[in-house]
């Protein structure tokens, strides 16, 4: 068999040369498999000047708008997520979240109880380029101190009462109710939530697109 | 810089539509350059006697499987990103069978049926009314057709998803199966060639 590249008509080169990116192409993966590079700097950058989270008061906000241009996970197990979950979250523990249908483009907001597991899933993510992953600072914790039963002024300023107003609004929202004095957030029930719906359904959320 | 470009935010939705009017010119126009704009050419596919339809969208889809799996291997694409149809299985081979029914009584497909039109082809013309009656049935119909539209749906998934392979071996095995059928449907045409002058000579 002759191997003579130059003897070859056009098309039997460019047939050999589809051949051997062919074979090339059997050790790749165009997902980048589970491997990652991470950008050291970049991520102390984002640390530092704290954009990679977001707030109990800005996320209360958002849900109470209906926005819907950001997917809230919880990254707790299964059963914390039974008894009570953040209107709209959904239920990714972090071992699962690698195999999970989120897009590298979205805003992807997660919690946990403290702040612990969410701030692992959101170094899982960023290394793995989903740029807008964020973390809810300070978690659940804050969410149920700040948001559910917030701790209200017993003699508010006039300064104080639109702000307080506000506070019982949201909480209200959410089912929770404020506490004055120095009440334990513990010590309230939390409001009930609907049984989660069986899996999300990313599908559904996309545009529909394509020719 | 990372594609897809528009998913990334680099356009907006205006520019985003000129790029795919300069995409769709630039593919008109390559249809109408490979000879795609005749039925002619195109129906002599299924006589055997000219297999450049099918020599040109293999070609086509093995130069662009192997340009999206190299760019993305060196992580200039996301691939994750990368819209596709989802799979409908039962109702696209039914979808498949109606235009490849279509294709060979009509002499176009629906894309080179555009390129016929452009060059001024009478028959293009018919084909493409004919086309626009179909969707306009297909809308109206759709309410008892619903069932079998929305048939046997596998979301989107891949090759390698499917058969549970290594990505860049079902990029082999396509590159295989084009050079097989490139060599294989020369060889039909040489057949063709002289089974037809054969026939003349007798």
């Amino acid at each position: 068999m002759k191997i003579s590249l130059a003897k070859r008509s056009r098309e039997g080169k460019l047939a050999l040369l589809a051949l051997g990116l062919g074979l090339v192409a059997v050790t790749g993966d165009p997902y980048g498999g589970g491997a990652v590079t991470i950008n050291a700097q970049e991520l102390v950058t984002m640390v530092e000047k704290e954009v990679d989270h977001v707030t109990v008061q800005e996320l209360a906000d958002w849900i109470i708008r209906k926005r819907s241009d950001y997917r809230l996970i919880d990254v707790r197990d299964a059963e914390s997520f039974r008894t009570y979950y953040i209107p709209g979250a959904e239920n990714v523990p972090v071992s699962q979240l690698i195999d999970y249908p989120l897009a590298r483009n979205e805003r992807i907001v997660l919690y946990s109880d403290g702040g612990t597991h969410a701030a692992q899933a959101w170094f899982l993510l960023r290394a793995r380029g989903y740029a807008g992953a964020k973390i809810l600072l300070n978690g659940l914790e804050e969410w149920k101190d700040q948001i559910l039963f917030p701790t209200l002024p017993e003699a508010p300023t006039p300064d104080q009462m639109a702000a307080l107003r506000r506070a019982r609004e949201i909480s209200a929202f959410f089912g929770g109710q404020p506490r004055n004095g120095g009440a334990e957030a513990a010590a309230f029930a939390m409001p009930q939530v609907d049984a989660p719906a069986a899996g999300p359904a990313p599908a559904a959320r996309k545009k529909k697109e394509g020719c | 810089m990372s594609a897809p470009l528009f998913k990334f935010g680099l356009f907006g939705d205006e520019f985003s539509l000129l790029v795919a009017f300069g995409i769709g010119i630039a593919f008109g126009f390559f249809l109408e350059r490979a000879g795609f704009g005749s039925a002619r050419k195109l129906t002599a596919q299924f006589y055997l006697s000219d297999l450049a339809v099918f020599k040109v969208m293999f070609t086509a889809i093995v130069t662009a499987m192997l340009g999206i799996f190299y760019l993305s291997w060196a992580g200039f694409v996301d691939l994750s990103l990368v819209y596709f149809e989802p799979t409908y299985l039962l109702p696209q081979i039914v979808g498949g069978l109606v235009l490849g029914m279509g294709f060979v009584i009509g002499g176009y497909c629906p894309g080179t049926s555009v390129v016929a039109v452009a060059t001024g082809k009478l028959d293009g013309i018919v084909f493409l009314a004919g086309l626009i009656a179909g969707i306009f049935v297909f809308g109206e119909a759709y309410p008892a057709i619903a069932s079998l539209v929305n048939a046997t749906s596998m979301g989107q998934v891949t090759l390698p998803q499917v058969f549970g392979l290594r990505y860049g071996l079902v990029v082999l095995l396509v590159v295989l199966m084009a050079l097989g059928g490139f060599w294989g449907s020369e060889k039909v045409e040489r057949w063709m060639a002289g089974k037809r002058a054969a026939e003349v000579a007798q």
